[in-house]
């Protein structure tokens, strides 16, 4: 029998926005089933009350013709149901075997814990993921990307019917989403029902077979992906056309003189590193996972110590001992992980936004409160962030609302910004803004800072950077101008030896 | 955000909990009190008296609590700088206030060793500050007194823990009352107070946003020393004499009332003016089962129905929250709104 899934007229209520109205969906196994919108549609709202963590205001779920009224994660994973939240869910302190199996922990007759058991059945999971990791690895110290796949392989282990991936890609570089993409695949083969949130466009024509767009927590209308192409697609999603994403930016084309010059830098995971930043310059740092792109500028950055080398700002020599003593010589460094690096969730999106800035606000003993919430409203209106009131706690907001108050905070106009370092800005960020980040890069290069842009996904870097360099283990393995990079040979570079 | 907005928020609140426990309680004691008198002015002084120490220790505890650390040294150093400052006082040559001061820096000293063993050893606090409550200060408390009750004669240390304004108002109640109105102050609207938050919340965020979670766990801790030693000085003030057991007594009730306030281990949220709330309720629900002459047994376990009704409360109100809209990762922050 062919399996189905149902929401039937469902609508969710947070304080202050209507998160879902009224939707209905049917999605069929054996196929994946996209779901696309703007950030903060509903995209996550809507799998989340799959998995039982919210319960809807309204309607239901219905599975194979059911009705199911999941209250906990629990019932709908014993319904076979697994969800792979945007956020990672992950036991930092613990192995990656007991995260993997951490609601099936084996047991053997007396009660303990079947350890040998537990890393046989956990290595041939990570073969199949052909990860390069150990089954005792502690979770906390593997990197970002392999993090998010020991979160997949927790849901893709216990082999349920209905498998959600949010978001699953951003984090990952070219190589894991190969894999990824061949595993499900073999889960669509075998009949399961699979669906899929991405904002990246490419992902979304090469693996699924329908589309369903919600735009401000309704549903606009659904597609099969055969039929559509991608300026229909996007116009459903932002109600407009958008044009172009990479054709459309309004380039800097004034580069001036150097403005940072790294020389021979070495730190713990750094080899010999070299490379020059100029005023107006946008360079593009392209890699795989453990390349070295995030380490070399967090040393540069002050926030990891430097072993040997030299930092020249203006000409001048620097040795940051600490993230604060770079943003007060006018770097600014937008990290890659909004989770752990970025933001502090249990503050408001107000808190959040004017941290680096924090000593400009002090007027006399205390905080000015005005010109806080004017930075917080820039902010929020600059990259029309989601959101009631400033106020809004950053946990409770969508995952690009997250990534877009993290860019807020580095591009404020009370930061006197000489260098722009953004981490995987675009993480989790809808086409629509997308663009809109891209050109705001070139008015910052424009106004002659220099920006440094790490991303893996490569459309990005090649069409974005004005040169791009390439490392990897730790090392730079090539530097090409725009116009000299292809995907091919930025690929081929990522993976020299 | 709209009034009826701002509003709906407040009752969510935990402020809005607490403070409908306190009148809870004051009704039911002033109804039951012999002669209403749990309302007359001379009580709610008793009551404020009662919590004075109380509120130095739980202001000190809060700040690192919601800096993400716990302090559980406060009562040990003050008991320490009580002796110290009982046997400094013996002789008659050392004047008061140089005498205050000693007391003052070596509660911060204390406070400097606790943030040493959790900044360069990463020692857990939980763990550095019971150590060096129970062993350092409390080792140094009895080289100090050599294990007797010292006599504490200055007329000036007298005066202060006897003093009332206007013949009503204890001078120890104010400065208490001053401490942590202080404090909430710097917690809410001060940049400092802000990086108590930031770094509670999320400390390699915070870090990387060029606050300096390191320097303001020092500071922290040699704060809470500094309250700690403070609250041993009004101890002594008060009974005139310093002795060994001190202010030992009063570590672990003091997490205990700024839990109850609302501010929650983890860190990053929580105000000051739960913990003061919380720290009312306890104070006049004690207040309140002694003049209706409970016996001190009984007590002790109305207290701990006290919590436990509280906990409850706090349970079922969050799990209906929860139903509404909250998930579960966001549930224990939404508590301490
Ligand atoms: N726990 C919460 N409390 C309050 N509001 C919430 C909560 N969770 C989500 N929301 C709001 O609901 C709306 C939908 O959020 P959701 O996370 O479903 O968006 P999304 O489509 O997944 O977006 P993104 O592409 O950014 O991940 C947003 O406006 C968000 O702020
Ligand atoms: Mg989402």
């Amino acid at each position: 029998m062919e399996r189905t899934l149902e929401f039937v007229n469902i609508s969710k209520a947070f304080p202050g926005v209507q998160a879902l109205n009224d939707v209905s969906v049917q999605v069929k196994g054996g196929r994946v089933s996209a779901l696309m919108g703007e950030n903060g549609a509903g995209k996550s709202t809507l799998l989340k009350i799959l998995s039982g963590d919210y319960v809807p205001d309204g309607g239901c779920v219905r599975i194979n013709g059911e009705e199911k009224n999941f209250t906990s994660p629990y019932q709908s994973i014993k319904a076979s149901v697994s969800v792979i939240y945007q956020e990672r869910q992950l036991l930092n302190a613990m192995s990656v075997m007991e995260n993997v199996f951490i609601d099936d922990l084996h047991e053997s007759k007396f009660g303990f814990l079947n350890k040998s058991e537990l890393r046989r059945k956990t290595q041939e999971i990570i073969d199949s993921f052909e990860l390069p990791v150990k089954p005792s690895d502690i979770v906390g110290h593997l990197s970002i990307a392999h993090q998010q796949m020991i979160e997949i392989m927790k849901a893709y282990r216990r082999d349920s019917d209905i498998i959600a991936f949010d978001e699953p890609t951003a984090p990952l570089t070219d190589r894991e989403i190969a894999v990824l993409f061949r595993l499900i695949g073999k889960l669509k083969e075998r009949g399961k029902i699979i669906l899929y949130v991405s904002h990246r466009m490419a992902e979304i024509f090469q693996i699924t077979d329908d589309i369903v767009v919600l735009k401000d927590g309704q549903l606009v209308t659904t597609f099969e992906t055969s039929q559509t192409n991608e300026a229909e697609l996007v116009k459903a999603m932002v109600g407009r056309d958008i044009g172009d994403t990479y054709a459309g930016i309004r380039r800097n084309d004034k580069i001036g003189d150097t403005l940072l010059e790294v020389k021979n830098l070495v730190t713990e995971d750094i080899n010999n590193v070299s490379f020059t930043l100029r005023r107006g310059e946008v360079l593009g740092f392209a890699g795989l996972v453990g390349a070295g792109r995030t380490e070399l500028m967090r040393a540069v950055f002050g926030a990891d110590p430097v072993i040997s080398g030299d930092i020249l700002l203006e000409g001048k020599s620097v040795n940051f001992k600490s993230p604060k003593e770079a943003i007060d010589s006018g770097i600014a460094l937008c990290p890659e992980d909004r989770k752990t690096q970025g933001l502090v969730l249990s503050r408001s999106i107000r808190d959040n936004i004017s941290m680096p800035v924090l000593p400009k606000l002090s007027k006399r003993l205390f905080m000015d409160t005005k010109a806080e919430e004017s930075l917080a409203a820039s902010a929020i209106s600059k990259f029309a962030i989601k959101t009631p009131t400033a106020e809004k706690l950053t946990l409770e907001l969508s995952g690009g609302n997250q990534q877009k108050v993290i860019l807020g905070r580095w591009t404020s106009n009370l930061m006197d910004t000489k260098i722009l370092i953004l981490d995987e800005p675009t993480k989790g960020i809808d086409v629509g803004a997308k663009a809109e980040i891209y050109q705001l890069i070139h008015d910052f290069a424009s106004q002659g800072i220099g920006v440094i842009l790490i991303s893996s996904e490569l459309t990005e870097v090649l069409n974005v950077s004005d040169y791009i360099i390439v490392m990897r283990s730790g090392r730079i393995t090539g530097r090409l101008s725009r116009h000299e990079a292809t995907e091919e040979r930025v690929i081929e570079l990522s993976m020299m030896d | 955000m709209d009034i009826a907005g701002i509003a709906k928020k407040f009752i969510k609140g935990k402020t809005f909990s607490l403070l409908c426990m306190l009148m809870l309680i004051i009704v039911f004691f002033w109804y039951f009190s012999p002669n209403h008198s749990f309302l007359s002015v001379t009580n709610i002084v008793i009551i404020l008296n009662s919590m004075v120490l109380f509120i130095l220790f739980a202001v000190a505890v809060s700040m690192l609590i919601i800096s993400g650390e716990v302090d559980l040294s406060p009562g040990f150093i003050g008991t320490a700088a009580g002796a110290t400052m009982a046997a400094l006082l013996e002789g008659g040559t050392v004047p008061w206030f140089v005498a205050v001061i000693i007391c003052l820096l070596m509660g911060i000293g204390f406070g400097l060793i606790n943030a040493v063993l959790v900044n360069k050893f990463r020692i857990q606090s939980f763990i550095a500050t019971l150590a060096v409550g129970t062993f350092l200060a409390r080792g140094f408390s009895f080289i100090v007194s050599g294990g007797r009750a010292i006599p504490v004669r200055d007329p000036v240390i007298s005066w202060l823990g006897t003093a009332r304004i206007g013949d009503v108002v204890p001078v120890t109640v104010l400065i208490s009352l001053a401490i942590i109105l202080v404090y909430g102050t710097i917690l809410s609207k001060t940049k400092f107070g802000r990086g108590v938050y930031l770094c509670g919340g999320n400390r390699e965020a915070a870090r990387l946003a060029g606050l300096n979670p390191k320097k303001l766990s020092y500071l922290l801790f040699a704060n809470s020393g500094m309250l700690g030693a403070l609250a041993g000085i009004l101890f002594v003030a008060r009974i005139r004499s310093g002795n060994l057991d001190g202010t030992n007594a009063f570590s672990f009730p003091a997490v205990t009332a700024v839990i109850f306030g609302g501010i929650s281990f983890g860190g990053g949220s929580g105000k000051m003016l739960g913990c003061f709330l919380g720290l009312l309720i306890i104070n006049a629900f004690n207040n309140g089962l002694t003049i209706m002459r409970v016996s001190p047994f009984w007590q002790d376990v109305a207290s701990g129905l006290l919590l436990l009704l509280a906990l409850t409360l706090d349970y079922i109100s969050t799990r209906r929250a929860n139903r509404a809209s909250i998930p579960k990762s966001a549930r224990r922050l939404k508590q301490e709104g």
